[in-house]
Protein backbone atom coordinates (compact mmCIF):
# COMPACT_ATOMS: atom_id res chain seq x y z
CA UNK A 1 0.00 0.00 0.00
CA UNK A 2 3.11 2.43 0.67
CA UNK A 3 4.67 1.74 -2.79
CA UNK A 4 1.40 2.50 -3.95
CA UNK A 5 0.90 5.74 -2.77
CA UNK A 6 4.39 6.87 -3.70
CA UNK A 7 3.63 5.65 -7.40
CA UNK A 8 -0.01 7.69 -7.11
CA UNK A 9 1.62 10.82 -5.56
CA UNK A 10 4.21 11.10 -8.39
CA UNK A 11 1.99 10.37 -11.11
CA UNK A 12 0.15 13.35 -10.03
CA UNK A 13 3.31 15.57 -9.34
CA UNK A 14 4.22 14.59 -12.54
CA UNK A 15 0.61 15.54 -13.83
CA UNK A 16 0.42 18.26 -12.51
CA UNK A 17 3.65 19.80 -13.08
CA UNK A 18 3.28 19.44 -17.03
CA UNK A 19 -0.17 20.97 -16.58
CA UNK A 20 1.57 24.03 -14.94
CA UNK A 21 3.88 24.20 -17.55
CA UNK A 22 1.33 23.94 -20.58
CA UNK A 23 -0.67 26.41 -18.80
CA UNK A 24 2.22 29.04 -18.83
CA UNK A 25 2.21 29.08 -22.43
CA UNK A 26 -1.26 28.80 -23.63
CA UNK A 27 -2.63 32.51 -24.50
CA UNK A 28 -5.43 33.70 -23.45
CA UNK A 29 -7.53 36.24 -25.49
CA UNK A 30 -8.50 38.72 -22.71
CA UNK A 31 -6.34 41.63 -22.07
CA UNK A 32 -5.67 40.71 -18.38
CA UNK A 33 -2.43 40.12 -17.08
CA UNK A 34 -1.48 36.70 -14.69
CA UNK A 35 -5.35 35.71 -15.32
CA UNK A 36 -5.10 32.05 -16.01
CA UNK A 37 -7.43 28.58 -16.09
CA UNK A 38 -5.72 26.70 -13.01
CA UNK A 39 -5.80 23.82 -14.57
CA UNK A 40 -2.75 21.95 -12.60
CA UNK A 41 -6.05 22.88 -9.26
CA UNK A 42 -7.34 19.62 -10.62
CA UNK A 43 -4.56 17.57 -9.39
CA UNK A 44 -4.92 19.12 -6.14
CA UNK A 45 -8.42 18.67 -5.73
CA UNK A 46 -7.79 14.76 -6.68
CA UNK A 47 -4.66 14.59 -4.34
CA UNK A 48 -7.20 16.15 -1.42
CA UNK A 49 -10.10 13.53 -1.86
CA UNK A 50 -7.82 10.55 -2.26
CA UNK A 51 -4.79 11.39 0.22
CA UNK A 52 -5.53 14.16 2.60
CA UNK A 53 -4.39 17.89 3.42
CA UNK A 54 -0.09 16.51 3.92
CA UNK A 55 0.03 14.95 0.66
CA UNK A 56 -1.63 17.89 -1.83
CA UNK A 57 0.40 20.08 0.04
CA UNK A 58 3.33 18.02 -0.65
CA UNK A 59 2.04 17.79 -4.45
CA UNK A 60 1.72 21.32 -5.26
CA UNK A 61 4.65 22.39 -3.82
CA UNK A 62 6.51 19.83 -5.88
CA UNK A 63 4.16 20.52 -8.69
CA UNK A 64 5.73 24.09 -9.13
CA UNK A 65 8.98 23.43 -8.72
CA UNK A 66 8.94 21.22 -11.39
CA UNK A 67 6.77 23.61 -12.87
CA UNK A 68 8.37 26.35 -13.19
CA UNK A 69 11.58 24.23 -13.83
CA UNK A 70 10.41 23.42 -17.03
CA UNK A 71 8.90 26.80 -18.28
CA UNK A 72 11.96 28.35 -17.36
CA UNK A 73 11.13 30.97 -14.79
CA UNK A 74 12.52 29.56 -10.89
CA UNK A 75 12.89 31.64 -8.63
CA UNK A 76 11.37 34.93 -10.50
CA UNK A 77 8.85 36.71 -9.77
CA UNK A 78 6.36 34.18 -11.69
CA UNK A 79 7.74 31.39 -9.63
CA UNK A 80 7.30 33.68 -5.81
CA UNK A 81 3.68 34.29 -7.09
CA UNK A 82 2.86 30.68 -8.33
CA UNK A 83 4.46 29.29 -4.94
CA UNK A 84 2.43 31.04 -2.28
CA UNK A 85 -0.38 30.95 -4.21
CA UNK A 86 -0.56 27.25 -4.58
CA UNK A 87 0.41 26.64 -0.86
CA UNK A 88 -2.14 28.73 0.63
CA UNK A 89 -5.03 27.69 -2.27
CA UNK A 90 -4.00 23.86 -1.53
CA UNK A 91 -4.13 24.11 2.40
CA UNK A 92 -7.55 26.35 2.15
CA UNK A 93 -9.33 23.56 -0.27
CA UNK A 94 -8.51 21.16 2.32
CA UNK A 95 -9.60 22.89 5.06
CA UNK A 96 -12.84 23.77 2.73
CA UNK A 97 -13.07 19.93 1.94
CA UNK A 98 -12.67 18.50 5.80
CA UNK A 99 -14.37 21.15 7.38
CA UNK A 100 -17.44 21.79 5.36
CA UNK A 101 -17.77 18.93 3.38
CA UNK A 102 -21.38 18.87 3.56
CA UNK A 103 -22.39 21.94 2.38
CA UNK A 104 -19.60 22.78 -0.09
CA UNK A 105 -19.40 20.09 -3.57
CA UNK A 106 -16.05 19.85 -5.01
CA UNK A 107 -16.89 22.99 -7.28
CA UNK A 108 -17.26 24.79 -4.07
CA UNK A 109 -13.95 23.94 -3.19
CA UNK A 110 -12.18 24.58 -6.14
CA UNK A 111 -13.57 28.10 -6.35
CA UNK A 112 -12.38 28.52 -3.14
CA UNK A 113 -9.15 27.37 -4.06
CA UNK A 114 -8.77 30.14 -7.06
CA UNK A 115 -10.49 32.93 -4.70
CA UNK A 116 -7.60 32.41 -2.11
CA UNK A 117 -5.04 31.72 -5.18
CA UNK A 118 -5.73 34.97 -6.74
CA UNK A 119 -5.94 36.81 -3.33
CA UNK A 120 -2.42 35.28 -2.49
CA UNK A 121 -1.06 36.57 -5.90
CA UNK A 122 -1.90 39.58 -5.56
CA UNK A 123 -0.74 40.01 -2.09
CA UNK A 124 2.50 38.54 -3.07
CA UNK A 125 2.46 40.89 -5.96
CA UNK A 126 2.08 43.98 -3.64
CA UNK A 127 4.43 42.57 -1.35
CA UNK A 128 7.52 42.60 -3.95
CA UNK A 129 6.72 46.09 -5.99
CA UNK A 130 6.23 47.93 -2.21
CA UNK A 131 2.55 49.43 -3.41
CA UNK A 132 -0.47 48.10 -1.84
CA UNK A 133 -2.48 50.16 -5.04
CA UNK A 134 -2.62 46.02 -6.51
CA UNK A 135 -5.49 45.53 -5.12
CA UNK A 136 -6.96 47.69 -7.76
CA UNK A 137 -6.54 44.77 -9.78
CA UNK A 138 -8.25 42.45 -7.35
CA UNK A 139 -11.87 42.59 -8.83
CA UNK A 140 -11.62 41.84 -12.32
CA UNK A 141 -9.22 38.54 -11.31
CA UNK A 142 -12.02 37.60 -9.43
CA UNK A 143 -14.55 38.15 -11.87
CA UNK A 144 -12.09 35.69 -14.19
CA UNK A 145 -11.46 32.79 -11.33
CA UNK A 146 -15.28 31.87 -10.68
CA UNK A 147 -15.73 30.65 -14.51
CA UNK A 148 -11.84 28.90 -14.30
CA UNK A 149 -12.64 27.58 -10.61
CA UNK A 150 -16.07 26.07 -11.84
CA UNK A 151 -14.57 24.67 -14.36
CA UNK A 152 -11.71 23.02 -12.79
CA UNK A 153 -14.35 21.48 -10.03
CA UNK A 154 -16.46 20.12 -12.72
CA UNK A 155 -13.55 18.76 -14.54
CA UNK A 156 -11.96 17.15 -11.27
CA UNK A 157 -15.50 15.77 -9.89
CA UNK A 158 -15.82 14.12 -13.67
CA UNK A 159 -13.04 11.99 -13.32
CA UNK A 160 -13.26 11.03 -9.54
CA UNK A 161 -17.06 9.75 -10.08
CA UNK A 162 -15.57 7.41 -12.89
CA UNK A 163 -12.25 6.63 -11.18
CA UNK A 164 -11.66 3.12 -11.30
CA UNK A 165 -12.19 1.24 -8.23
CA UNK A 166 -8.38 -0.18 -7.86
CA UNK A 167 -7.13 3.24 -7.80
CA UNK A 168 -9.26 4.40 -4.86
CA UNK A 169 -7.93 1.90 -2.76
CA UNK B 1 -22.49 16.63 -10.37
CA UNK B 2 -24.93 19.09 -8.64
CA UNK B 3 -24.36 22.76 -7.13
CA UNK B 4 -25.17 22.04 -3.65
CA UNK B 5 -26.45 25.09 -2.27
CA UNK B 6 -23.69 26.50 -0.73
CA UNK B 7 -21.63 26.54 -3.53
CA UNK B 8 -24.15 28.94 -5.50
CA UNK B 9 -24.23 31.27 -2.29
CA UNK B 10 -19.99 31.16 -2.24
CA UNK B 11 -20.18 31.92 -6.20
CA UNK B 12 -23.12 34.58 -6.23
CA UNK B 13 -21.22 36.35 -3.04
CA UNK B 14 -17.78 36.03 -5.04
CA UNK B 15 -19.56 37.79 -8.27
CA UNK B 16 -21.55 40.54 -6.75
CA UNK B 17 -17.76 41.49 -4.49
CA UNK B 18 -15.94 41.45 -8.27
CA UNK B 19 -18.62 43.40 -10.02
CA UNK B 20 -19.20 46.05 -6.76
CA UNK B 21 -15.04 45.96 -7.20
CA UNK B 22 -15.03 46.89 -10.59
CA UNK B 23 -17.61 49.25 -10.26
CA UNK B 24 -15.95 51.29 -7.21
CA UNK B 25 -12.99 51.37 -9.92
CA UNK B 26 -15.06 52.85 -12.66
CA UNK B 27 -16.58 55.51 -9.71
CA UNK B 28 -13.14 56.30 -8.58
CA UNK B 29 -11.78 56.66 -12.54
CA UNK B 30 -11.83 60.29 -13.04
CA UNK B 31 -11.61 61.30 -16.25
CA UNK B 32 -10.69 64.59 -15.38
CA UNK B 33 -7.67 66.40 -17.03
CA UNK B 34 -4.05 67.44 -15.36
CA UNK B 35 -3.64 64.11 -14.15
CA UNK B 36 0.18 62.67 -13.81
CA UNK B 37 1.87 59.43 -13.98
CA UNK B 38 3.83 58.33 -10.59
CA UNK B 39 6.58 55.92 -11.64
CA UNK B 40 8.15 53.82 -8.55
CA UNK B 41 10.71 51.62 -8.44
CA UNK B 42 10.97 48.86 -5.20
CA UNK B 43 8.34 51.60 -3.36
CA UNK B 44 10.47 54.34 -4.18
CA UNK B 45 9.38 56.97 -5.69
CA UNK B 46 11.40 57.94 -9.51
CA UNK B 47 9.65 59.97 -11.62
CA UNK B 48 6.68 62.45 -12.31
CA UNK B 49 5.33 62.65 -15.49
CA UNK B 50 2.68 65.07 -16.45
CA UNK B 51 -0.44 63.53 -19.24
CA UNK B 52 -1.84 66.09 -20.57
CA UNK B 53 -2.29 66.51 -24.34
CA UNK B 54 0.25 67.18 -26.55
CA UNK B 55 3.12 66.47 -24.41
CA UNK B 56 5.38 63.64 -25.32
CA UNK B 57 8.18 62.24 -23.10
CA UNK B 58 10.21 58.95 -23.27
CA UNK B 59 12.17 57.81 -20.19
CA UNK B 60 14.74 55.09 -19.56
CA UNK B 61 14.59 53.01 -16.11
CA UNK B 62 17.11 50.88 -15.48
CA UNK B 63 21.26 50.13 -17.30
CA UNK B 64 21.86 48.83 -20.25
CA UNK B 65 19.90 45.67 -19.36
CA UNK B 66 16.76 45.47 -16.93
CA UNK B 67 15.70 48.37 -18.44
CA UNK B 68 12.05 49.54 -19.08
CA UNK B 69 11.68 52.08 -21.84
CA UNK B 70 8.22 54.72 -20.59
CA UNK B 71 6.64 56.68 -23.29
CA UNK B 72 3.99 59.32 -22.20
CA UNK B 73 1.96 60.58 -25.25
CA UNK B 74 -0.99 63.11 -25.58
CA UNK B 75 -2.22 62.42 -22.00
CA UNK B 76 -1.76 58.67 -21.91
CA UNK B 77 1.52 56.27 -20.93
CA UNK B 78 2.89 52.84 -21.49
CA UNK B 79 5.96 50.85 -21.56
CA UNK B 80 7.24 51.07 -25.09
CA UNK B 81 9.96 48.19 -24.60
CA UNK B 82 11.48 46.48 -21.77
CA UNK B 83 13.69 43.44 -21.63
CA UNK B 84 11.88 41.65 -18.64
CA UNK B 85 11.40 37.82 -19.57
CA UNK B 86 7.63 38.38 -19.26
CA UNK B 87 6.74 41.15 -20.85
CA UNK B 88 3.38 41.74 -19.10
CA UNK B 89 4.42 45.59 -18.50
CA UNK B 90 4.77 46.22 -22.55
CA UNK B 91 1.27 44.26 -23.29
CA UNK B 92 -0.81 45.79 -20.77
CA UNK B 93 -0.55 48.81 -23.68
CA UNK B 94 -1.43 52.19 -22.96
CA UNK B 95 -3.40 54.14 -19.96
CA UNK B 96 -5.00 57.17 -19.34
CA UNK B 97 -7.02 57.61 -16.31
CA UNK B 98 -6.50 57.02 -12.54
CA UNK B 99 -6.61 54.58 -10.82
CA UNK B 100 -5.13 52.37 -13.79
CA UNK B 101 -1.53 51.02 -13.24
CA UNK B 102 1.30 49.08 -15.12
CA UNK B 103 3.65 47.28 -12.81
CA UNK B 104 6.62 45.28 -14.00
CA UNK B 105 7.20 42.44 -11.52
CA UNK B 106 10.85 41.94 -12.48
CA UNK B 107 12.62 45.33 -12.06
CA UNK B 108 9.56 45.98 -9.40
CA UNK B 109 8.55 48.95 -11.70
CA UNK B 110 4.85 50.49 -11.01
CA UNK B 111 3.60 53.03 -12.93
CA UNK B 112 0.31 54.52 -11.12
CA UNK B 113 -1.88 57.42 -13.08
CA UNK B 114 -3.05 60.47 -10.15
CA UNK B 115 -5.04 63.19 -10.19
CA UNK B 116 -2.61 66.16 -10.01
CA UNK B 117 -4.59 67.69 -7.20
CA UNK B 118 -7.08 66.52 -5.43
CA UNK B 119 -11.18 67.54 -6.21
CA UNK B 120 -11.90 70.84 -5.05
CA UNK B 121 -15.44 71.13 -3.56
CA UNK B 122 -16.30 74.10 -5.38
CA UNK B 123 -15.56 72.30 -8.50
CA UNK B 124 -17.80 69.48 -7.47
CA UNK B 125 -21.24 71.55 -5.77
CA UNK B 126 -20.39 73.50 -9.30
Amino acid sequence: MKTRRIVMLGLFVAIAGVLHAVESWLPLPIPVPGAKLGLANIVSLFVIVLFGWRDALAVAVLRVLLGSLLSGVFLGPAFILAMSGAVLSALAMSYAHQTWRSAFSLVGVSVIGAAVHNITQITAAAILVASADLYWYLPYLMLLALPTGVATGLTGAFFLARLPSSVRE
Amino acid sequence: MRFTRADKWLIGLLFAGAVGGIGLNMAVLSTASGQEAHISKNGQPMETIPLRPGYHEELRLGGATGYNLVEADNGRIRVKEADCPDQLCVRSGWIRVSPQQIVCLPYRVVIKIESARPADVDEITR
